[in-house]
């Protein structure tokens, strides 16, 4: 069954003076464990996508659900509570909460979740271990790298065993090493604890590691492809 | 972790953030000082007026409030040092004998009130003995000696020694004069009573006051003790034996007038009811521009967060949550500003309380309205549960704004705010 669907996803900005029609009839499923990579040119209406696929936006028509949840019927408040625990974001500029350590940015979502202390902190633990980042717990966004921030938001994105991850342009603010160690950090999770993920990317190093590839082009869905084999590192 | 993260976020930015402590601190301080003056100065008016005019009660003949007529003596006037020697809780009493007259002097003369005492016992009920600029406190033992306002030894021009000539009427209603030697002049820090008022013995003031007997009208029945006294006061130990004491010389003395300085002076009444009036007026007018002072800067501190708020919005941190991480940090500013501010405007009104502050520079000023020179500040103990409380109020209205604004942002767009 699949994780995510999506119907005839239409979003028009501006309706009402002059209209962009970002997403035209959007058909997308994505099944548990994949690996998914939306690619496109710049407007082509990846971003939106993942915005209404992650419920911070909605669509102007079409039908999205979310493990068998129609989003559009839930309110903005229900939205927010079904994000933390269905959906995990990992974004482009990193996003940590400046004044929390590396353990509490990941512990964060799971104290939203009201989960107990000792279950919060072996888990941020253990996925810190698994981003190689088990000796800068302590440290703030601030005295990390771009690539360490990044893994803190995948350790974050993953600590609350959501759904699926968004991933909207994760590797753009990063270097060649760092993007390489990202690559197989998500790659390594998406494998050991099944959670899908699904990109938005330009850029080519995910887009070969990706094992599903969609292209949109002007909010359409232009191609959607399986790689046989995708890159490893 | 609500709380966690907005401890954290108000030291993001410490300059902000110790600035606007700074300005709730200096905020509270100014009010409570500006207060504790205020209300130091309006009891020191009343004070300068129960300790050198009014005290705390004073009793009457009915007809003597209405015209301080010579022949509206009280009745029995030991039965009312009788009655106050059995009382407990007053500092003093003493029985006033008092008559309108003119003062005259070689140079000129002056309309005053004459009041005849006992030394002992007025003593015990003003500090005027205390407030001898020159001379003494009636020690000589020769009669007719008098005491004068600067004031009016000024306006006379007289000096210790002076002769002053006392003119009013007897109780028969002839004119009788009285010649009398200057003892003492004092300054009561209250130019109206400095010149408008003189003492002399009461011994001295009777003998001029109650004519031979064949003179008295038949109308007229002199007390047992042939005492002449218009005014009986009382100084209390506790202001707040009041209405206690108050009501007992009122059932005791039923024909009597019996009343409390707020109703011998209105004006008195109006300065004390006015004192809590004051410190509220002075807190509402610093934390109203408090108020505006911390909606900017958490306004800032928002709108500098966009991205930050949208991204925990879009985490799952919810608008309740949101609100009240705003709010907090709201408090927290003004919880560590506000006690330090209450606790030096707390140690500045407890210093000067205690040494007060010299205004003798204003010093003519201040008597034209009755006012110690040494001003003593002090604060109505409710001011102390006012400010707190006065203080939550605002931080929590300053942070409503902010907090709004905070979760009316939409996660999609917060993000990408650049």
């Amino acid at each position: 069954m699949a994780v995510i669907t999506t119907r005839g996803i239409t979003k028009t900005y501006n309706p009402d003076t002059i209209p962009v029609h970002a997403l035209n009839g959007v058909d997308l499923d994505i099944e548990k464990g994949e690996f998914t990579a939306i690619v496109g040119p710049s407007g082509s209406g990846k971003t939106t996508l993942l915005n209404i696929i992650g419920g911070l936006d909605r669509p102007t028509a079409g039908e999205v659900t979310v493990g068998g949840q129609a989003i559009e019927e839930l309110s903005d408040n229900q939205l927010i509570d079904f994000r933390k625990d269905h959906i995990g974001f990992v974004f482009q500029a990193y996003n940590l909460i400046p004044v929390l350590t590396a353990l509490e940015n990941v512990e964060f979502v799971m104290l939203l979740q009201k989960r107990p202390a000792s279950e919060r902190r072996e888990r941020a633990m253990e996925l810190l271990r698994a981003v190689g980042l088990e000796d800068k717990i302590h440290k703030r966004p601030s005295e990390l790298s771009g690539g360490q921030q990044q893994r803190v938001a995948v350790a974050r994105a993953l600590a609350p065993k959501p759904t699926f991850i968004l991933a909207d342009e994760p590797t753009a603010n990063l270097d060649s090493t760092s993007t390489a160690q990202l690559l197989d950090i998500m790659a390594e999770l998406n494998h050991r604890e099944s959670v899908t993920f699904l990109f938005s990317t330009h850029d080519q190093r995910v887009i070969d590691r990706a094992r599903r590839i969609v292209t949109l082009v002007d909010g359409r869905i232009d191609q959607d492809v399986q790689q046989s084999q995708p890159a490893s590192s | 972790m609500t709380a966690r993260l907005a401890w954290r976020n108000i030291w993001r930015n410490p300059t902000r953030s110790l600035v606007v402590m700074i300005a709730i601190m200096l905020g509270i301080y100014a009010a409570m000082f500006m207060s504790g003056f205020a209300t130091g100065m309006a009891r020191s008016y009343v004070n300068n007026a129960i300790q050198t005019m009014v005290g705390h009660i004073q009793v009457h003949v009915p007809a003597y409030q209405e015209e301080a007529r010579t022949a509206y003596y009280l009745p029995n006037p030991s039965d009312l040092s009788a009655f106050a020697k059995k009382q407990e809780g007053l500092a003093g009493y003493s029985l006033r004998t008092q008559v309108m007259g003119m003062a005259a002097s070689s140079h000129g003369n002056r309309g005053v009130q004459i009041r005849g005492v006992d030394p002992e016992l007025e003593a015990s009920v003003t500090d005027l003995d205390e407030l001898l600029a020159d001379g003494d406190f009636f020690g000589e033992t020769r009669r007719n000696q008098i005491l004068i306002g600067r004031k009016m030894a000024e306006n006379l021009r007289v000096d210790l020694r002076s002769k002053v000539v006392l003119t009013f009427q007897d109780l028969s209603g002839t004119i009788t004069a009285g010649a009398f030697r200057v003892t003492g002049i004092f300054e009561s820090g209250n130019t109206g009573f400095d010149e408008g008022t003189v003492l002399v013995r009461q011994s001295d003031l009777n003998r001029l006051l109650v004519p031979v007997d064949s003179l008295l009208p038949d109308s007229l029945h002199l007390p047992e003790s042939h005492l002449i006294a218009h005014e009986f006061t009382l100084l209390l130990d506790d202001p707040g034996q009041l209405d206690t004491i108050q009501g007992a010389f009122r059932n005791a003395f039923p024909g009597l007038l019996v009343e409390n300085y707020k109703e011998l002076a209105p004006d008195l009444r109006l300065y004390e009811s006015q004192i809590q009036n004051i410190s509220i007026i002075y807190l509402a007018i610093i934390l109203l521009a408090l108020v505006f002072g911390i909606i900017n800067t958490m306004l800032m501190a928002v709108l500098e967060r966009i991205k930050e708020l949208g991204m925990l919005m879009a985490v799952g941190m919810n608008k309740g949550k949101v609100f009240s991480m705003i709010v907090l940090e709201t408090l927290f500013l003004t919880l560590i500003g506000a006690p330090i501010g209450i606790l030096l405007g707390h140690l500045t009104i407890t210093y000067f309380g205690r040494v007060g502050i010299d205004l003798s520079a204003f010093s003519t000023a201040m008597q034209e309205y009755g006012l110690s020179e040494q001003l003593f500040l002090e604060l109505e103990p409710v001011v102390y549960y006012q400010i707190p409380i006065g203080v939550l109020i605002t931080a929590v209205l300053a942070a409503l704004y902010p907090a709004w604004k905070a979760i009316r942002l939409r996660p999609v767009d917060a993000i990408h705010k650049i």
